[in-house]
């Protein structure tokens, strides 16, 4: 090992980038060589230097604000389709789901077959376009001139407007329940289906819709009645945990971070949730967080 | 902190999920890695708003492209490239524009001095010794905006984020000995902006 050799990757061993071997070398031609020592102290003292540029750092609120952004831009995002498309036609089924719009033409279109409107689907196949009066056109999927004639196919969605009323335990009911709460537009809608959703928890698919609603939805009082029905689940689901973790630490309403807080305290011998309220305790600038994390915590040590 | 918890589900089973366009489990991605890329891109802009769009951007370009994700990387490197990308597109256009001068952009557009912003409250700390750092600090701005949007890709991924040199190179679409030249250039280049110093 020479000296080029160390002033070369002197830098690479003050970052921890050496292998043991090279490292051990390094440190011992540094011992023996003045030239090398001085480097390495030039080097420690340009660290140190390039250290004391204060940086912008990432606060919750930034983070937050950042996440919910995403999530709304995510509703209007298709993934490009690729091969995986040709090979797997179910995965843009899949797909459908998330896309409102289509979701609910889909879902009306369907209902209404089940409901017998089935005579004027097929009329709408074979016979010119029906008057606005009756339907309002969702989207044109496809036209196709039939060749040699001036004869031309399009197939067409139809948007019907439709009532459906049911139980809250019908599977139907629950699925227009789960895509009101995820609908951007109207929160009061969107308050009344979590309402709703609130009585069933224990569904998979429902308890999802509450998570993603208490993480993402922009309205407080949706998140908070999210976190209302699943605060009993907290014990039982670590995604239901790690959703309240989230917002006691990062939501921007002391309300949802209080209730996260109060749905936490029943699972206080939790390493994540102790750490957390080791640190609100610590330095919450919100008084009422900081006192009740430190109750929590005192409490869950007499408990031990 | 939460994403890091015991529960942390397999990436890439949240990866398969996302391919079939499952929006929950592409923002439980998202959320496992989107501190270091918002810090990444706050460190390099300056600016809260311009790191909001980059971070908002990288995301919304890995979801669209998830579809050609095949696991012949990690995740973490993969979203590394993105966002390596952007942030270097980045600093090419601010290159163009002007330099940097210290001056910083808050998320509601306004213009401040973040050297002016950290007060010195280390035992010790005078008029004079907090001036002579606000000047250190304004040389250090002003001696990263000479390095070439590489270079500073590299330093920054490495002194500030403490990332593996094979995973910067990895990110960068480059080999480890390439991105440890990078490295010592820009290195070499900060030590002589900063010599007269001593």
């Amino acid at each position: 090992m020479n000296c080029d050799w160390v002033q070369e990757n002197i830098a690479l061993y003050l970052y921890n980038e050496l292998a043991d071997d090279a490292r051990h070398e390094l440190e011992g031609h540094v011992e023996r060589c003045a030239e090398c020592s001085a480097e390495l102290k030039a080097l420690r003292v340009f660290h140190g230097e390039m250290n004391e540029l204060p940086q912008l750092e990432v606060t919750p609120n930034l983070l937050t604000s950042s996440r919910m952004r995403l999530v709304e831009a995510l509703e209007t995002v298709q993934q490009q389709r690729g091969w995986r498309w040709a090979l797997d036609p179910m995965a843009l089924l899949r797909q459908m789901r998330f896309s409102p719009a289509l979701a609910t033409v889909i879902f009306i279109v369907g209902f209404g077959g089940g409901l017998g409107t089935m005579y004027r689907m097929s009329a709408a196949l074979h016979s010119s376009m029906p008057s606005q009066q009756e339907a309002s056109i969702a989207g044109i999927r496809n036209i196709v001139q039939e060749p040699g004639s001036n004869r031309v196919r399009i197939d067409y969605e139809r948007a019907l407007p439709e009532t459906v009323q049911g139980s809250v335990n019908d599977p139907q009911i629950q699925a227009l329940l789960v895509m009101a709460s995820r609908s951007t537009a109207n929160s009061g809608l969107r308050m009344d289906s979590v309402d709703l959703l609130r009585q069933k928890p224990d569904d998979p698919a429902v308890r999802e819709s509450l998570v993603y609603s208490l993480r993402s939805d922009s309205n407080p009082g949706v998140r908070l009645k999210a976190e209302e029905a699943l605060a009993p689940m907290v014990k039982q689901d670590v995604r239901v945990r790690n959703a309240m973790l989230e917002s006691l630490l990062n939501d921007n309403n002391p309300g949802v971070r209080a209730g996260a807080l109060k749905a936490l305290a029943t699972v206080s011998d939790d390493t994540s949730v102790r750490q957390a309220l080791t640190q609100l305790a610590k330095e919450d600038p919100n008084d009422f967080i900081r006192q009740e994390s430190s109750r929590v915590l005192a409490q869950a040590k007499s408990a031990e | 902190m939460v994403g890091q918890g015991p529960s942390r589900v397999n990436d890439a089973e949240l990866i398969r999920a996302a391919q079939q366009g499952d929006h929950a489990a592409f923002e439980e991605l998202v959320r496992q890695y989107d501190q270091p890329v918002l810090r990444l891109a706050i460190h390099l802009t300056g600016s809260e708003h311009e790191a909001q769009d980059i971070y908002q951007e990288a995301f919304l370009k890995a979801y669209r492209n998830l579809g050609s994700f095949r696991f012949e990387c990690s995740f973490y490197t993969w979203i590394y490239r993105i966002v390596s990308n952007l942030c270097m597109d980045y600093l090419r256009r601010k290159q163009v524009r002007k330099e940097d001068s210290g001056m910083r952009t808050s998320s509601e557009g306004e213009e401040f001095d973040l050297l002016e912003q950290v007060p010195d409250e280390r035992a010790g700390a005078s008029p004079e010794h907090d001036l002579a750092r606000r000047e250190l600090g304004q040389r250090i701005a002003r001696a990263l905006t000479k390095l070439s949007p590489r270079e500073r890709m590299v330093f920054e991924m490495k002194h500030y984020q403490g990332l593996k040199l094979r995973t910067i190179g990895e990110a960068l679409n480059t080999t480890e000995e390439t991105a440890k030249n990078t490295l010592f250039r820009a290195t070499q280049k900060l030590r002589a902006a900063l010599a007269d110093l001593k």
